[in-house]
């Protein structure tokens, strides 16, 4: 009914697209106009966290943002993510946790805990890290060896 | 992926938002907030609306202490609320309440006025506002108006807001020693069965006890407030109020409890709820410490 041109900063390049819907769903422009493929749809109603990205920093739930209310604004996936070196400390320690199964959470958890973790200074408090992760569901690992990650990764940035 | 169209509207002025929703008949607009709630009302064709209106760029993303009242903007992500280290000091019942909603990155789009507006039986957020005397300022085509939140909430996706009117802030008359305790099914992402807000304002009757999770929404319990009769209630009284909050309230039997489920939460709830306040109250003004 409704479509204009959309610019957004994705992973700190700014994009442009034509005719985006004014319904469209972040987490629909990233996937399937940007191509980032990295962000997952889970549940659709945020309650999986599967889809969370940073918007300005903020971790946030890609499926209940319209795209258009967040035009110009800074939108890191976890594909950005991968590309910094928090992101990278991040990964490796999910790796060597062994909190990757089969996968499909770990984009969402990773964004979750590095969006937390960015900045300078000292990392905040484990507890404070895990509540940060409270909205991220896993159906595969049991959350024990995610918890170890979260551990391994401050450990890393200290 | 797209089931759903429409046109969205992002005004910057309330009286430009005013005069949209005015200009529209009901039914053809929505209000977006955080989108939270709205976003599948309109997915599940719950609502069919041809226009959304954001509240995003409205100058309502604020909070102020004004004396002792907090003041909330409607369109504040409750997330700022949260991180907030005096909210948490001096409402301690309603940082409880907030962090009891949905998941972090849930709370960085979810605003107060949405919770509201959506007026759900389930809110975690109305007990505490209820117990905590909250009034809502109220926008619209004929001017401001401020009213307690009681009469404003209605029933589940009922207010009694006019057809273009707003909420534009919420207030917090006096930072009250609080507290709020929900029972679920699981703890993040699930709804409550039962949420108890207990407070001690400065504005007599003292005492303040609402419970959510009932029919047709959140209520004040005055019955239950009257067992309580002074600063210091004793360990009967309590259990009085809480037999007779369990006595009186309106539940229901669902997928997630009982009626007689909840009651049974609920006698243990109220308890807590008035025990926890009492713990929270400052020392000086604490009449059992001072008593000692
Ligand atoms: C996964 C998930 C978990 C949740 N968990 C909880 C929970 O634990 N506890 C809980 O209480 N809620 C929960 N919710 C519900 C929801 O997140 C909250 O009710 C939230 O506060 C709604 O705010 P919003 O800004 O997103 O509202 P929106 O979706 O934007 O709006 C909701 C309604 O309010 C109206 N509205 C919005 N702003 C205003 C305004 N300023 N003036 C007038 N009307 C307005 C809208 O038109 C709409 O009808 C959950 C939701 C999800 C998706
Ligand atoms: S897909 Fe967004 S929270 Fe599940
Ligand atoms: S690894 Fe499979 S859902 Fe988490």
């Amino acid at each position: 009914m409704s479509d204009g041109p959309l610019t957004l900063t994705i992973n700190g390049k700014p994009q442009q697209f034509e005719r985006v819907p004014d319904a469209e769903r972040l987490l629909d422009t990233l996937r399937w106009r940007a191509g980032l493929k990295g962000t997952k749809e889970g549940c659709r109603t945020g309650g999986c966290g599967a889809c969370t990205v940073l918007v300005n920093g903020e971790p946030t739930l890609s499926c209940l943002v319209l795209s258009h209310e967040v035009s110009g604004e800074n939108v890191t996936t976890i594909e950005g993510v991968a590309a910094e070196k928090v992101g990278r400390i991040v990964i490796r320690a999910f790796a060597e946790a062994g909190a990757v199964q089969c996968g499909y959470c770990t984009p969402g958890f990773v964004v979750a805990l590095a969006g937390q973790l960015q900045g300078d200074g000292t990392p905040p408090s484990v507890a404070s890290l895990l509540d940060g992760l409270e909205g991220n569901l896993c159906r595969c690992t049991g959350y024990r060896a995610i918890q170890k990650a979260v551990v391994a990764a401050r450990e890393a940035l200290k | 992926m797209l089931i759903v169209s429409f046109q969205l509207v992002q005004p910057s002025t309330p009286e430009e938002a005013i005069r949209l929703l005015s200009r529209s008949a009901a039914g053809d607009i929505a209000v977006l907030g955080g989108g939270t709630d709205l976003l599948s009302d309109i997915e599940q064709a719950r609502i069919t609306p041809k226009q959304v209106l954001s509240l995003r760029n409205l100058p309502w993303r604020y909070f102020r202490w004004e004396g002792n009242s907090l003041v909330v903007g409607s369109t504040l992500p409750l997330r700022a609320l949260e991180l907030d280290p005096h909210v948490q000091r001096r409402l301690p019942g309603l940082w409880e309440a907030i962090r009891d909603v949905g998941s972090p990155a849930l709370r960085s789009r979810a605003t107060l006025g949405g919770n509201l507006g959506r007026c759900s039986p389930a809110s975690d957020l109305i007990p505490i506002l209820l117990a905590l005397d909250a009034r809502a300022r109220i926008v619209g085509p004929s001017g401001v108006r401020e009213h307690p939140i009681d009469i404003v909430l209605q029933e589940s996706r009922r207010t009694s807001l006019g057809p273009a009117e707003l909420i534009e802030s919420v207030i917090l008359p006096s930072s009250a020693p609080s507290a709020y305790l929900w029972q679920r099914v699981q703890p993040v992402n699930d709804i409550s069965q039962v949420g108890v807000a207990a407070a001690f304002v400065p504005e007599g009757p003292h005492w303040r006890i609402a419970l959510g999770g009932l029919q047709p929404r959140a209520r004040r319990l005055s019955e239950a407030e009257a067992m309580l009769r002074s600063a210091r209630p004793t360990h009967l009284e309590m259990e009085l109020a809480a037999q007779e909050a369990a006595r009186r309230a309106e539940f229901v039997s669902d997928k997630r409890a009982t009626e007689s489920y909840r009651r049974r939460l609920v006698t243990v709830l109220v308890r807590r709820a008035i025990q926890t306040t009492l713990d929270r109250m400052p020392k000086a003004a604490h009449p059992r410490k001072a008593a000692s």
